[in-house]
């Protein structure tokens, strides 16, 4: 199942609406249903903050194999952003040495076993696999 | 649907789905914490990064005064989040 959605933080409802409707025709459990939720939203989010401002779309696809379920993300309107080249999030440090920089996409990593990233004209598009 | 409720002067309950087009609503209810509270999330179903930097932000600025949150009633799902991010060595978590 895939589905276009504007670039705008307002477009978040019409996702989790869509996934919503993917975690039921799936017939994900809770437990996946959360981490496609959580992993989408930040990876959304992200393209929104940091992607052009341009008013292209971007696609969401949810989908599940016998193994893996398979999601991806394409924003056709981007800045290269390899989020599997950043540095990892210190989730030991102190209080005080704490930044929520990064945490989102620490997150998705967390969730998903699989991440990749590919950058071609101008397009970006992130692929993520959880294993069943 | 994304509810945040003060109860006392001391506690605040979350509820619904904490995600980043709620940052707004909640922040503006975290700012008003200056003291040491209980957050109650029994009826939170789901929370991401924006939800935690809120908290975070919070956690750092009672810290500064000597006074803490404490976190109590959060799903196993919202609990995960809270494990992989760390924060489960930052904040009190019951």
């Amino acid at each position: 199942m895939e589905k276009s959605f504007d670039r705008r933080l307002e477009s978040l409802g019409a996702v989790f609406a869509f996934l919503k409707e993917a975690s039921t025709s799936f017939e994900l459990d809770q437990a996946l249903t959360f981490s496609v939720n959580m992993v989408v939203e930040e990876l959304f989010t992200n393209m929104i903050k940091y992607g052009a401002s341009g008013g292209r779309e971007i696609l969401i696809g949810v989908d599940k194999t016998a193994s893996q379920l398979k999601i991806k993300l394409i924003d056709f309107d981007s800045e290269p952003f390899d989020l599997t080249d950043l540095d990892a999030v210190d989730t030991s440090a102190p209080l005080n040495k704490r930044r929520p920089g990064g945490l989102g996409i620490h997150l998705v990593r967390c969730f998903m076993d699989e991440v990749k990233y590919e950058y071609k004209d101008r397009t970006t598009h992130i692929s993520l696999a959880k294993n069943l | 649907m994304f509810e945040i409720e003060r109860i006392s002067d001391t506690e605040i309950k979350l509820a619904g789905h904490f995600d980043a087009s709620q940052q707004e609503t909640a922040a503006a209810v975290f700012e008003t914490v200056n003291v040491a509270h209980t957050i109650y999330f029994d009826e939170l179903d789901y929370i991401s990064s924006a939800g935690l930097s809120i908290l975070l932000y919070t956690q750092q600025r009672l810290s500064a005064v000597g006074d803490a949150l404490k976190l109590r009633g959060m799903n196993p799902h919202v609990k995960l989040v809270f494990e992989y991010a760390g924060f489960d060595q930052i904040f009190d978590i019951a």
